[in-house]
């Protein structure tokens, strides 16, 4: 069915739709998916609920208090930061829905008022971290520029032990495939170094005895990554009669 | 004096009588069943909430009182048919199916209670038509039995809705009243299916919970230590899927606005509580004032809450409005009390 209402199509619901050797996705005759909620699972609930961070996940009653008083939702007005919807989708399975939101979830800057907030007591922040873990381990989430910058980050750390900004700055610049004009990050570079704010190249600074700490951090952060990547229950099965 | 007549055995009746004799009035206490009790021994009740007690242990201790004391003379089986008022209490006309007989009575306790809403009326929830959508009372029953199986194929549900408010606030079926019940009697059938049956998947479709007062212990623990899930949104039909042998429940989750469309093996409707058919025959008879929703009037409702404003005439439990057995049994009590009063004087 056409759509008018172009607020209604996010990127994941358009039919990629080919007539006549014409590709017509996305234009006025863009089609949508069925918003039809066709099954519900525990799984994701489960899941969440047998993790240390998740367990106060199921005393969700949606009242909305942690949304309303989200600094990324209420007052940077990033509308679609919504920890209580997060949770309701969690709980109800909607794995598709909730997928959409893998990288998002992970915009929460811990202020934890939602936690302060909550009338029945659950740690609204350490769920929505424990419902973002359960979507990175399972997979199948598209990587946004916040998770390349997470993972730039994460290397250019563990590298030194010490945070090099430059080096983390062409790191992602060369992930996201584009490059600012040389004139302009050395009047940047100039500017930083000579004010004292960046350490990078002769005048890096590093940690003592970094590469034998690395080493015990990167095995134990593997280790810590395949324990619960075991943990994640296997994708959702048709809907049907479970077995 | 003449004895007190107590109209109804259910659990404000049975509290009434028991109070009276204890008071040392004679009590003539009348159940137009076969035995007393009531409805919660009519469709076997398993647990009541919030305490979890078996209701074979709440009745059975009213029912010790009851039988076991010389005061009170009991007739089942029996109707009332006729009610005059005279110079101090009433003459009345007690029929059984063979026989009957007047008695003079000095003041009147009406216990009559409630029937449960009958299902089939929501005839877009298949009750009657699907087998495995089943009703509160019929809910009760199987778990009392302990046979937690969908009654078309014997076999063990996996994922039971509940429905709530069926029969209850809606003007369709010309109920706008809320039955008080519906919500914490839900919730403790799915609690109790989840300490039987841990693998069970249960889900409530509410508009809002109204587990008042401290029944709100129960809905949190639901939650908490049963995981039982609620969905906000009232499901507008259900028909058959997967080749009839499930149900498909079609509703709207409110909290996602969207329309959903969830197989389930088992359906459970909450329904509501009207006014029984005893109530309605004994408001005509005594002409006790009857509201807009069919349950009798008290005359003040804050202060006076079992006195019909009829001389002779009080009030007790269901017959005034849906109520729990705790409500019920109390009100048994004032009505005792006030009845005896009024023969005493």
């Amino acid at each position: 069915m056409p759509i008018v209402e172009k607020s209604l199509v996010s990127v994941d619901r358009v039919e990629h739709l080919e007539v006549e050797g014409i590709d017509v996705s996305g234009d006025w005759n863009t089609f949508l998916r069925s918003r039809v909620v066709t099954d519900l699972d525990v799984k994701i609930a489960d899941w969440v609920k047998g993790q240390p961070q998740g367990e106060t996940i199921s005393r969700c009653w949606q009242c909305g208090t942690c949304t309303a008083g989200c600094c990324l939702h209420t007052d940077y007005g990033l509308e679609e930061f919504n920890p209580r919807y997060f949770i309701y989708l969690a709980q109800i399975g909607y794995e598709e829905e909730l997928r959409r939101y893998a990288s998002t979830i992970w915009r929460c800057v811990s202020c934890n008022k939602c936690v302060e907030r909550c009338p029945k007591g659950v740690k609204v922040e350490e769920v929505i971290h424990t419902i973002g873990t359960y979507l990175e381990l399972s997979g199948g989430a598209a990587e946004s520029p916040a998770d390349r910058f997470d993972r730039a980050y994460t290397e250019n750390l563990l590298g030194r032990g010490i945070l090099d900004e430059a080096a983390l700055f062409r790191t992602y610049e060369r992930l996201e495939g584009r490059r600012t004009p040389a004139r302009e990050l050395l009047r940047l570079g100039l500017t930083l170094l000579k004010s004292g704010r960046l350490h990078t190249g002769p005048f890096a600074h590093r940690t003592r005895g970094w590469n034998r700490m690395r080493k015990v951090l990167e095995a134990k952060l593997t280790e810590d990554r395949a324990r619960r990547r075991a943990s994640v229950p296997a994708p959702p099965v048709p809907s049907g009669r479970k077995p | 004096m003449n004895p007190i007549l107590v109209l109804g055995g259910g659990p404000a009746g049975l509290s009434a009588a028991s109070e009276l004799a204890a008071l040392g009035a004679p009590t003539l206490l009348v159940e137009r069943e076969s035995y007393l009790g009531g409805n919660p021994v009519r469709w076997h009740y398993s647990l009541l909430a919030p305490d979890l007690r078996p209701a074979e242990e709440v009745i059975g201790a009213l029912l010790e009182r009851v039988e076991g004391d010389a005061r009170i003379e009991r007739r089942l089986s029996t109707t009332l048919t006729k009610a005059e008022l005279g110079s101090h209490g009433y003459r009345v006309t007690l029929a059984t199916a063979d026989a009957s007989e007047t008695r003079d009575v000095a003041a009147v306790v009406l216990a009559t209670g409630f029937d449960h809403f009958d299902s089939r009326r929501k005839f877009e929830y298949g009750y009657g038509r699907f087998p495995d959508v089943v009703d509160f009372k019929e809910l009760e029953g199987m778990l009392h039995d302990n046979k937690l199986v969908r009654p078309s194929d014997g076999q063990r549900p996996h994922r039971i809705a509940w429905v709530l408010c069926v029969g209850s606030r809606d003007l369709q079926v010309g109920n706008p009243w809320c039955c008080r019940l519906g919500c914490v009697v839900s919730i403790k059938q799915a609690v109790e299916v989840r300490q039987k049956h841990p693998e069970v998947d249960a889900y409530i479709y509410y508009m809002d919970i109204r587990t008042y007062g401290l029944w709100e212990d129960l809905y949190w623990k639901s939650m908490q230590e049963y995981g039982i899930k609620f969905i906000r949104g009232r499901i507008g039909a259900v028909t058959l899927a997967e080749g009839g042998s499930r149900l498909l429940a079609t509703g709207e989750d409110t909290i996602l606005s969207r329309p959903t469309e969830v197989p389930f093996d088992m359906i459970v409707l909450a329904s509501g509580m009207e006014a029984s058919a005893g109530t309605k025959q004994v408001a005509e008879l005594f002409g006790v004032p009857v509201g807009p929703e069919g349950f009798l009037t008290p005359r003040l409702t804050d202060l006076n809450p079992v006195d019909s404003g009829l001389p002779g005439v009080f009030l007790a439990g269901a017959a005034t409005g849906p109520k729990a057995i705790p409500d019920a049994v109390t009100e048994g009590m004032g009505a005792a009390l006030r009845a005896y009063q009024y023969a005493r004087d």
